[in-house]
């Protein structure tokens, strides 16, 4: 072998993965773009129950897409529902963190108080609104309400069993992978939410 | 006893529970569905171009070690083989050079009035030509 082969074969050694052809990458593109359709709304209304604002629900599901989708796009698909729900449980998680920290640190401060949660009541959701809604579409609105409030007084875990199993219909293993914890945790965590959701709804339900 | 009486209240919960959420979903309004489609194309588009980069490109820590090494290489290179280098001396020789010049102009003065004295001569010799010749 002369010397130029043995240079060639060693660069070929040391030539990292190669780019995926444009085919395959293609096809993979389109996979995630359709599983992240697929998702997309359920991941934003679950991040406004948890966190209350739409526009932190949209920056935490963007943020959680993003990073999906460049750390762990070559996964297979199969992985992808249990990942993106973790990384979306960690940006919730983190985002309600920074929320009590700078909510403490303003309590310590004079002048207006700042209203991360929105707690505050917007004047003009008091106003009637000039068309009848249908009575049905109300009710099931109001129950919406109920649920969403009785949620965010349950604690995170449980809260995130309970969507991630109830409302995205994932099982209790991709719970526990989506968690960051174990299979009986996730047992644990769903049984109490579900006691406590009967508990406060019960009357209305 | 307890379990046997929870489950289908347990069990109504849930789907009630899953029907409210679904529905309150697909009422989602258009300014949203937008954002999120629009969030949905940038990171479909990140995760192509990760994939279509080669693979030297995707190591941020070689890219940066690297450009630091080249730029590094040039600053040496411009440091030892640039003009700065060999010519300490220079502007002290093109001061001297510059004296010299001055000091020239001082000397070549007395040329310069010669040249003048030349052109008072030819002037006095043009008057009187002129106020000898007759009248018309």
């Amino acid at each position: 072998m002369s010397g130029f082969d043995t240079l060639t074969s060693a660069w070929m050694v040391w030539d990292g993965p190669a780019p995926a052809p444009r085919g395959v990458v293609l096809e993979q593109t389109q996979e995630l773009n359709k599983f992240l359709a697929e998702i997309e709304r359920r991941a934003f209304r679950m991040a406004q129950v948890a966190l209350r604002d739409p526009d932190d629900a949209l920056d935490v599901v963007q943020d959680a897409m993003l990073k999906l989708a460049r750390n762990y796009a070559k996964r297979p698909s199969a992985e992808w529902r249990p990942l993106f729900y973790r990384i979306l449980e960690n940006g919730i998680r983190d985002l309600q963190r920074r929320r009590s920290v700078r909510k403490r640190f303003m309590t310590w401060l004079p002048g207006p108080k700042e209203d991360p949660d929105n707690e505050a009541q917007d004047p003009l959701d008091s106003v009637a609104d000039g068309a009848a809604a249908v009575p049905e579409q109300l009710m099931q609105d109001q129950a919406m309400q109920k649920l969403e409030s009785s949620l965010r007084e349950l604690p995170a875990r449980q809260r995130e069993a309970f969507m991630l199993r109830n409302f995205e219909g994932l099982d209790v293993a991709e719970t526990a992978t989506a968690m960051g914890c174990s299979e009986g945790s996730v047992k644990t965590h769903y049984s109490r939410a579900v006691h406590t959701l009967r508990e406060q709804l019960g009357e209305v339900w | 006893m307890n379990d046997v009486i929870l489950e289908p209240a347990q069990r109504a919960l849930e789907e009630r529970s899953r029907a409210l959420f679904l529905e309150s979903v697909e009422g989602l309004d258009m300014r949203t569905r937008s954002r999120l489609n629009q969030a949905r194309q940038a990171a479909v588009a990140a995760a192509a171009n990760a994939r279509s980069r080669p693979w030297f490109t995707r190591m941020p820590l070689l890219t940066s070690a690297g450009g630091v090494a080249a730029a590094a290489v040039l600053g040496v290179a411009l440091w030892v083989g640039g003009p700065l280098g060999h010519h300490p001396a220079a502007p002290a020789e093109s001061t001297f050079e510059d004296l010299d010049l001055v000091a020239a102009t001082d000397g070549a003065s007395g040329d310069a009035m010669e040249m003048l004295q030349d052109d008072i001569d030819f002037y006095d010799w043009a008057d009187k030509a002129a106020s000898s010749e007759p009248a018309a």
